[in-house]
């Protein structure tokens, strides 16, 4: 009964719309990919990389698990998909357990930055304006629940609930563009 | 179209969306099928109907996009939560610092005295109590028949030997904050230190009596936790034995009554019940942290008998336990020296505390150190040969600043030295040497940190103990036939963490102890096949009802304000600093050699660029003005009653331990001290740290804190006259960070 993966972008590749970072070569080469940081970029990441660095020892060295933590920290937002994608599509008993150092990880962060569909602002009210029925502004706070329970790169309900933590009203709805103002804000 | 005020019918609301979640279900499975709703609903603003397809391909889409902006925003949370709790971190053992070297100048000082000279009269108070006098001492201070409880006495009334109900009755009442009176506090301690007596300095355990044991770290005085633990796990009794692993007080504000409950139910339960002594639990330390000021203000008239007594007792708290002969539980750690068999000799009620150098103690040290003067070398209080291992790494060497700070008390003492002709008998000193190790094990066990790599370094973070590596582990373990080591001594975020190959835990269970929301505690649960459990757990109700995002934002205004406070102690420093990267006095510099200028003065390993955004508001092309920084940094400004301001940031830089040696001085605990005395304290201080303060601004200083001009300063008041006060509004310049007043660090 669990959706397969693969079944999500079947529906997608029929009409156009594009999908986040379509992937057109399989896998991911950092050694192809240009550093175009500044000096003063990459300073600056390699404080938050110390930031992430949870070895005792500060040996710059940061998990698989947080390396999607750290680029969205830095500024970024890619699914979780993408990440897998750059990590070169590592096992689920990995993520936790092999590292990555700063050189490994700067390409990889590269990689995300440059990718186009990022999403605005508008995008974003776009995005939840498919959920408002009545075109009036508010979307039902339970309906969002359960679509980001559901659809795409699922939530838990303990995310959903830290997401939606007192933005919704008596009627249970919730105005979005003020709720975009609000994530987009953190 | 009008939008609907009423409040939708739940159960109905919730049969369409148990009807929606079918529907979509019936849709992933077939995704050419496709629920009603979506093929009917036009585009609200286009008014077109999109193929069923296109809609459920843009509610993915939308689901998507929602996604990564949350996961975004929880990702820069947690940077923000790790910046604060980053701060907090070295705030704290930079502090500690601070502490050894003012241990390493008493050591020195000690080494020096002599009988003749009537100046140091003040240490020899401290230092040279002999036992019979101490044994004097505690009959008078036994005299609880002297107190008298008034009838009309609000709190609870104890009769020994102890009761449940008795023990119930005080646990109820100090969460209803009432005070249990001196007189039932001395019977109580005079009870416990008999008791105490009698355990060998390792405690065996046997689980086989029990379903399982129950295991807590740190309390540090947040009774909240203490009561939330019994809460969950019930109190202790003859079917729920407790360990408890050290570092009872100081820091929180009700550590005299975790002591007394925990203390109260020892009795009890003496088979149930056991205490393991912490770095904490030290009358020096708690000069410092916070639980001497406690108990003295709580008990005005007997703290300082309650005071006596309790550091006898600490020294009689059982250094270890171990349950089944397979876990091992101790507060701080090990080191590679590490031997139970040794720990088990040893006379542990001598070391009372571990900063009560025993006599020569610092002069062996000396004389290791010039030895292998060549090298440049670190030196802990108990760990004097090994190389550093980590010389990127901005911590200050004890072993240099001791030098430095020997060679000009050195000259100041010379001179007396010569004419007591003091020195040491070879039998004495081989005596000395026994001692030193027996100390040793000691410190090592109280004070030590786990690290990742192998290996065996002093720990020069906390000046005491060292850090040991999985290696060290596995020897000491494998040495004893022991499987796991329990400890406690560091926080941790989720109360509980694993190092070493599962091989080490740490157990923390004062919850929130940077600040609400900062981290959570944990205990566990050990059965007979000493797998851990965990129990985590996060006291105070405002926690819970704050968002993730509130209680980051508020940990993190808490950490900051105690950074700029840090911040402005170091303002001259800072400026030297940042103009000899601006030579040409243009006053700019550039944001990469603010971080830089920042970590050479501070050496707290912060995460200066990541933080620039939440110190700096305005910096153009990438250059800052500091000056302008500083003026709206200084949001905060030290009470106005203080002329001299650069003697001010000197005194308060060192108010903490200011504050250590004034109470010590004052050894009857009046909170007064003389003139004469601030006036001494001040010149030795003053020739260790190498200022130049002359006894004219001293004197003035001094006069000018004498508020009620009665030839003596209240120490309160003197304390009192440093705490940093929020500029009125009227002068303060507006500042992108609210200012929150914040107590001292105490």
């Amino acid at each position: 009964m669990a959706p397969k993966k693969k079944e999500e972008p079947k529906p997608a590749a029929a009409p156009k719309p594009p999908e986040p970072e379509p992937p057109k070569e399989p896998e991911f080469n950092p050694a192809e990919v240009q550093i175009e940081f500044t000096a003063e970029q990459i300073e600056d990441f390699k404080d938050a990389f110390q930031l992430f660095d949870r070895t005792p020892t500060n040996e710059m060295k940061i998990t698989f698990a947080q390396c999607g933590d750290l680029i969205r920290a830095l500024g970024q937002n890619p699914t979780n998909a993408e990440v897998l994608k750059v990590l070169g599509k590592p096992k689920a008993e990995d993520m936790q357990v092999k590292m990555l150092d700063f050189d490994q990880f700067l390409p990889m962060h590269q990689h995300i930055c440059k990718a186009k569909d990022r999403g605005t602002f508008e995008d974003f009210v776009e995005g939840l304006r498919v959920f408002d029925k009545e075109g009036n502004g508010t979307v039902m706070g339970a309906e969002l629940r359960h679509v980001l329970a559901t659809l795409g790169e699922k939530m838990k309900e303990d995310e959903v609930e830290q997401l939606m933590a007192g933005q919704e009203d008596a009627n249970g709805c919730i105005n979005y563009e003020a709720f975009v103002k609000h994530v987009m804000a953190g | 179209m009008v939008a609907k005020m009423i409040r939708p019918n739940l159960q109905v609301y919730g049969r369409q969306i148990k009807r929606k979640i079918r529907k979509e279900q019936k849709c992933q499975q077939h995704p050419h099928s496709v629920p009603k709703e979506y093929s009917l609903h036009p585009d609200p603003l286009t008014r077109q109907f999109f193929s069923p397809d296109a809609t459920r391909a843009r509610s993915m889409r939308a689901a998507l996009l929602i996604q990564r902006w949350y996961r975004q925003y929880v990702a820069r949370l947690e940077m923000r939560r790790r910046c604060s709790w980053n701060i907090f971190q070295s705030i704290e053992y930079s502090g500690e610092q601070d502490h050894i070297k003012l241990y390493n100048f008493f050591g020195c000082l000690m080494d020096h005295f002599t009988p003749a000279s009537s100046q140091k009269k003040w240490i020899s108070h401290i230092f040279h109590e002999s036992d019979a006098f101490q044994e004097m001492e505690l009959e008078r201070y036994f005299s609880y028949k002297n107190i008298e409880v008034p009838d009309v006495h609000s709190g609870p009334h104890l009769t020994f030997p102890l009761t449940i109900s008795n023990v119930t009755e005080l646990v109820d009442a100090f969460k209803n904050k009432q005070k249990l009176h001196a007189h039932y506090v001395l019977r109580l301690l005079e009870k416990t230190l008999m008791l105490l007596r009698f355990l060998p300095n390792i405690n065996h355990v046997s689980t086989c009596k029990y379903k399982e044991i129950t295991i807590c770290g740190d309390l540090h005085g947040h009774l909240e936790d203490l009561l939330l633990i019994f809460y969950k796990n019930g109190f202790p009794s003859a079917e729920t034995p407790y360990v408890f692993n050290g570092d009872f007080v100081d820091r929180g504000k009700e550590s005299i009554e975790i002591l007394l409950v925990l203390f109260a139910f020892q009795l009890l339960y003496p088979h149930d019940v056991h205490l393991n002594r912490g770095n904490h639990e030290d009358h020096i330390v708690n000069l410092r942290y916070g639980f001497t000021k406690e108990v003295l203000g709580k008990y005005r008239v007997h703290g300082k008998q309650i005071l006596r007594l309790l550091q006898k007792i600490f020294s009689w708290l059982p250094l270890v336990t171990v349950i089944d002969h397979k876990v091992l539980i101790l507060h701080g750690g090990i080191s590679d020296k590490t031997d139970l068999n040794l720990i088990a000799k040893l006379d542990r009620q001598r070391f009372v505390s571990v900063f009560r150098p025993m006599r020569g103690e610092a002069s062996v040290r000396q004389e290791e150190a010039e030895r292998d003067d060549g090298r440049r070398r670190v030196q802990s209080l108990s760990y004097g040969t090994a190389v550093r291992l980590r010389p990127d790494l901005p911590r200050h060497s004890l072993h240099s600043a001791s030098r430095q700070e020997v060679g000009s008390v050195e000259e100041e003492l010379s001179e007396r030295r010569r004419l007591a002709g003091l020195g040491l008998t070879s039998e004495q000193g081989s005596a000395k040497v026994l001692q030193t190790d027996a100390w040793r094990q000691i410190v090592d066990v109280l004070w030590s940190d786990p690290m990742a790599q192998d290996g065996c370094v002093p720990n020069e973070v906390r000046g005491g103990g060292c850090y040991w590596g999985p290696d060290v582990t596995q020897k000491v373990l494998d040495r004893h036939k022991l499987q796991l080591l329990i400890r406690s001594h560091e926080c941790k975020q989720e109360g509980y963490e694993f190092c070493h190959n599962r091989r080490v835990l740490t157990i923390f269970s004062a919850s929130n102890y940077y600040d609400v929301g900062s981290n959570r505690g944990a205990y566990i649960h050990l059965g007979p096949d000493h797998i851990p459990h965990f129990k985590p757990f996060q006291a105070s109700r405002t926690t819970r009802e704050l968002t993730l995002r509130q209680s980051v934002g508020r940990t993190e205004r808490s950490a900051l304000q105690a950074l700029r406070m840090l911040l402005f102690t170091h303002k001259s420093e800072l400026m030297r600093e940042f103009h000899q990267h601006d030579p040409q006095h243009t006053g700019l510099i550039s944001l990469r050699n603010w971080a830089v200028a920042m970590e050479t003065v501070l050496h707290l390993g912060l995460p200066w660029r990541v933080l620039r955004s939440q110190l700096v508001s305005s910096s153009h092309d990438g250059m800052l003005n500091y000056d302008d920084w500083f003026n709206q940094l200084s949001i905060i400004q030290p009470n106005a009653k203080i002329a001299n301001t650069s003697l001010l940031e000197t005194l308060y830089k060192h108010h903490s331990n200011l504050e250590t040696i004034f109470r010590m001085i004052d050894t009857d605990h009046s909170g007064l001290i003389s003139f004469e005395e601030f006036h001494q304290t001040w010149k030795l201080l003053s020739s260790h740290l190498q200022t130049n303060i002359s006894d004219k601004a001293i004197s003035e200083l001094a006069e000018s804190i004498d508020f009620n001009k009665d030839g003596s300063i209240d120490i309160n008041e003197f304390m009192e006259a440093f705490r940093l006060v929020e500029q009125s509004r009227a002068e303060r310049k507006p500042s992108p960070i609210s200012a929150e007043q914040t107590t001292d660090k105490h």
